[in-house]
């Protein structure tokens, strides 16, 4: 297989389940990462989330391709406030662009300082990809 | 140590690999979806080395074969193929296969790779007074499997002196490919028109033939746009096909009838093991039955999701897919007999939500745009 290079732009946070979170003034925006969609590959359908409130790490819905089906989860707790509808016609923009127009939610959050301590940076989840990459 | 088919090196320079039943296999080179579309537009190829090849020769091999699979080997004619079932003596199905018949060599048996331990045991141990001698030439015989509309086309350019068109569907002969022996079938586990082609004496620790009339069928391809397919677009194909997969769709714990599969169970051939079995359940009505669901809104159907009707649960699904062919999801399960009729709306549990699918007949697609029978 060839070998993989991932994306992990700087002013995300990122997760271990391969969601990122990006703070934007009061809210966040989310997604699932480039190694996600990637170790998905051609994603067929997404499972959006639910309006209102969410803990943080709870399964939010899925990402699902033709042959498999991964769960996504919080980044942080809060309020889910806006879904990005056009997932239901192009799931395909999670593959095009993850960190882009495949963003999946906006979470109003209601413990970010605290929680914000708990994801990663790029240089820490890129380093975090390697050792999963290096098994 | 997972195990390794002649066409192991081609795969790990070019696929996503995974294991199944003990192999590395490829799950796609490009991708499922193009590689799908490939084979119902054109033409794509698959290696199928994994599975079981058995041969049985001697005297009794016809009446041997006979008395193990449900369909009639006496009726099968030299050069030809066919579909059949190993059933156990409570009817439950121990395996699908497709039984060769050669002229004057032995009968090719073709099992599931993760039944190859399991059949050679079976075959052996029911031998009894039969005279008959099976030897498993499972890793001495490596096999590709080329479908879609255009795959003739393209074989014909490796097989000299030899019309494919005088091959109709189930025909089997050997025939000389790019110079190596070969047994070529018009078989496969699509719905499409195409070929499945044995190369004898080719092991995984020489690969050389093998790899060689790989590279030569995807060089013979390339003007119509063949693609190497992976595992993964295998078993879309034979979903949307409407055809089982062993050890989902059938197991030792479902029979032919309620597995819609009676159109190989042959009950006036003679005695057989499973027979009086599967007569007791045909004439007791079959309390569920297999049968196709298509999802009517978003959302894919998956293995052992329950199925609905009115809240209550009547049934299982045993595979699901996204179909690129339809671009919907599709799903082949059991469900009460009752409920197992044309049209008939259901519901499938997927995460906790319902999606609401109808009953369909198989093939999931339009014969009359896709799959070997289609109107050119």
């Amino acid at each position: 297989m060839k070998s993989q290079e991932y994306s992990t732009p700087d002013g995300f946070y990122y997760t271990r389940d391969h969601e990122w979170l990006k703070v934007e003034g009061d809210v966040c925006r989310i997604g699932v990462t480039d190694y996600a969609q990637k170790s998905l590959h051609e994603v067929v359908f997404v499972d959006l989330p639910k309006l209102g409130k969410v803990s943080r790490a709870e399964s939010l819905g899925t990402v699902e391709s033709v042959k498999a089906v991964s769960d996504y989860f919080a980044p942080v707790s809060g309020e889910v406030v806006e879904v990005n509808e056009a997932l239901e016609n192009r799931p395909d923009l999670i593959n095009l662009s993850p960190y882009g127009d495949g963003w999946i939610a906006i979470i109003k959050p209601s413990a970010l300082e605290a929680e914000l301590v708990e994801l990663m940076n790029s240089k820490v989840y890129s380093e975090f990809l390697r050792s999963l990459t290096a098994k | 140590m997972a195990l390794k088919t002649q066409l192991f090196q081609y795969h790990v320079e070019h696929a996503h690999m995974f294991e199944f039943a003990g192999f590395q296999m490829p799950l796609w080179y490009e991708g499922i979806i193009p590689e799908c579309l490939a084979v119902r537009k054109s033409v794509g190829a698959f290696d199928i080395s994994h599975m079981g090849r058995i041969f049985v020769s001697g005297p009794d091999a016809e009446a041997f074969l006979n008395h193990l699979t449900t369909n009639n080997v006496a009726a099968l004619k030299p050069n030809h193929a066919q579909y059949t079932l190993l059933c156990n003596s409570e009817g439950g199905i121990k395996d699908d296969l497709v039984i060769f018949k050669l002229e004057e060599r032995p009968f090719l048996v073709v099992c599931n790779a993760g039944n190859r331990a399991k059949d050679l045991e079976w075959m052996t141990s029911n031998t009894g007074s039969y005279n008959v001698r099976i030897h498993e030439a499972s890793n001495d015989v490596a096999m590709i499997s080329v479908q879609g509309p255009r795959t003739a086309r393209v074989l014909q350019s490796l097989c000299e002196g030899v019309d494919l068109s005088s091959f109709i569907r189930f025909d089997c002969r050997p025939v000389k490919m790019a110079g190596q022996e070969c047994i070529l079938s018009r078989t496969g586990y699509t719905g499409e028109d195409g070929f499945e082609v044995c190369i004898m004496n080719s092991t995984p620790d020489k690969p050389g033939q093998a790899l060689s009339l790989w590279s030569n069928i995807l060089r013979a391809g390339r003007e119509l746009g063949i693609k190497p397919c992976g595992l993964g677009a295998r078993d879309v194909l034979r979903l949307e096909a409407g055809m089982s997969l062993y050890g989902h769709d059938i197991t030792e714990s479902t029979d032919p009838i309620e597995a819609g599969l009676d159109f190989v169970v042959k009950l006036e051939k003679g005695d057989f093991i499973g027979k009086e079995a599967i007569l007791r359940r045909k004439d007791e009505g079959v309390k569920r039955k297999r049968i196709g669901l298509k999802v009517t809104g978003k959302g894919i159907p998956r293995a052992e999701c329950r199925i609905l009707k009115n809240g209550r649960s009547v049934g299982v699904v045993t595979s699901g897919t996204f179909s690129p062919t339809l671009n919907t999801g599709i799903a082949i399960g059991y469900v009460q007999s009752m409920y197992s009729n044309m049209g008939e709306r259901l519901s499938i549990e997927v995460h906790g939500r319902l999606l609401e699918a109808e009953v369909t007949g198989f093939p999931f697609y339009d014969p009359k745009l896709y799959g070997f029978r289609r109107v050119q």
